[in-house]
């Protein structure tokens, strides 16, 4: 992640972050990124794979 | 005299004998947090009066044929997170600083009720996340084994106070390791039971669907004596499960020859090498329980970085959503450890957060697959012996894929157990897990594996 794309994230997200401290997070956004990239199987999943911890109301 | 260590189960049968006095043993332990504790940081708060007056109580019930259990009158302590009526709780964070509850968390209820003793709150990574940070409003807490080591985290001084014999047992909480991290480098025995087996009522939250809170102490037995005060169904609790609580500690007593263990080697072989020390003292530990009678056969899982990946985009999304508004408000009232790692959690979008929870079902069905045909899991519970504290990097949490994290997916009890140390005196340990509600025979087995191996006699040097 570029400085200048972290700066845009960070004002969308509103967070006043020092900046002695954005170029080291730019520099370890890529550990995040490498983990969404996991989450996503080749060729993707069927449609109603459902997620873990779907809402149940309760009976009555 | 009060020894300086003993075991939970070692003090109640001396207290239930009137061998030994609560108040003896609060002030020993008073008097070891007072020579001690300067130098291993694992206290934020000590409540001595507190103590010695819960001691004073707890001596005259107990003269009086009131004794309640293997608790009464143990001294014990409370991660920082743990909710305390009119005592505050602050995550170790300048954040709550000031945060005072009105109620007891409802496992320190339990506790309270059982008869264990709270010395003090202990101290933390800030928030269960951030730490070893030097920027909070309490230094971070030292390992007994070698001060200049990590304690692991975020229990951090609950390993710390129990290894070094402060406390008898303490509370922690696990969100991807937060137990059996530091049970591991301190040389506790750690478990993080079942999902929803102890209420996270009153227990500041990291990650809802992750957090477990558990006990850390010496022994399994004593793993066993805490559990069992700590579980059971509270209605206050979404997650809590309505399910029998065992009887943990008469479990520890049945045989445990016939049972069908799973060795996930990849996990630390392959997927995050552990060094030669931790490779041979969980393969001698794998010989020993075979020699107990039990079977060890190889298990294939998906690729450790798939289980940590999708564990730690949902904690860090529901950490972020946690802490959101104080982020914005208050950003560097946070440690800067937290603080920054709370920044990557931002970047992660609502797509992501649904695909980590859609891949969460995929791997709790991998792992019940796997574990059809056994009956528990071995793998390593740390890839190394504790490192120095100041080798601990801000994102290091994310740049090699955690051995603990698989089992907070599945929501699995699992355990760090001692098992030897390093040639320089520092612990090592292997993990156990078993299946959802099946937390006893993660206990029988390390009980049995305890009982086994010297590792319990030795403990740290401190003067």
């Amino acid at each position: 992640m570029t400085r200048q794309e972290l700066d845009a994230a960070l004002a969308r997200l509103g967070l006043d972050v020092p900046e002695k401290e954005r170029d080291e997070i730019a520099g370890a956004a890529h550990l995040v990124e490498d983990m969404v990239a996991r989450l996503r199987p080749v060729g993707g999943r069927d449609v109603a794979a459902e997620p873990a911890h779907v809402v149940r109301f309760p009976e009555g | 005299m009060v020894p300086d260590f003993l075991t939970i189960a070692e003090a109640a049968r001396l207290i239930e004998r009137k061998e030994l006095s609560p108040v003896e043993l609060v002030e020993s332990r008073l008097d070891r947090i007072a020579r001690l504790d300067g130098r291993l940081n694992s206290f934020i708060r000590v409540l001595a009066e507190e103590a010695r007056a819960d001691a004073r109580a707890a001596e005259a019930e107990i003269a009086a044929d009131r004794y309640r259990g293997s608790l009464h009158g143990i001294p014990i302590g409370l991660k920082d997170i743990y909710e305390t009526a009119g005592v505050a709780t602050t995550g170790h964070s300048k954040v709550m600083q000031d945060h005072v509850p009105r109620a007891d968390a409802f496992s320190v209820a339990r506790l309270r009720d059982a008869g264990a003793i709270v010395m003090g709150k202990l101290a933390t990574h800030e928030f269960a996340f951030g730490g070893p940070s030097f920027d909070l409003p309490w230094p971070p807490a030292r390992n007994p084994w070698d001060l200049s080591r990590f304690t692991g985290g975020s229990s951090s001084g609950t390993g710390a106070a129990v290894a070094a014999g402060l406390v008898l047992g303490g509370t922690g909480s696990d969100t991807g390791g937060s137990i059996r991290g530091p049970a591991a480098f301190c040389g506790l025995a750690g478990i993080k039971p079942t999902y929803g087996l102890i209420s996270r009522v009153g227990i500041l939250p990291l990650a809802f669907s992750l957090d477990h809170a558990g006990p850390l102490a010496w022994t399994a037995e004593d793993s066993a004596i805490m559990l069992q005060a700590m579980a059971g169904h509270d209605p206050a609790d979404p997650a809590s499960a309505d399910h029998l609580v065992p009887d943990y500690r008469a479990a520890l007593q049945r045989d445990v020859s016939g049972l069908r263990l799973g060795l996930v080697r990849h996990f630390y072989e392959r997927d995050n090498e552990a060094n030669a020390a931790t490779c041979d003292a969980i393969a001698a530990a794998a010989r020993t329980l075979e020699g107990l009678g039990c079977s060890v056969c190889e298990v294939t899982l998906s690729p450790l970085a798939d289980w940590v990946a999708c564990g730690v985009v949902i904690m860090l999304c529901e950490a972020y959503a946690i802490h959101e508004e104080n982020l914005r408000r208050r950003f560097t009232d946070y440690g800067e450890m937290f603080r920054d790692r709370m920044v990557l959690a931002g970047l992660i979008t609502g797509a992501d957060y649904v695909q980590a929870l859609r891949r969460r079902r995929e791997l709790i069905d991998e792992l019940d697959r796997a574990m059809e045909s056994l009956d528990l899991l071995l793998t390593a519970a740390a890839p190394t012996e504790a490192p120095p504290i100041d080798a601990v990097g801000k994102f290091s949490t994310f740049e090699r894929p955690l051995l603990t994290m698989p089992f907070n997916v599945t929501g699995s009890p699992a355990m760090s157990v001692c098992c030897g140390y390093t040639d320089s005196g520092l612990p090592l340990s292997f993990q156990i897990v078993g299946k959802r509600f099946d937390d006893a025979t993660v206990l029988r087995l390390a009980h049995a594996y305890e009982q086994a191996t010297p590792w319990r006699d030795r403990r740290p040097a401190l003067q």
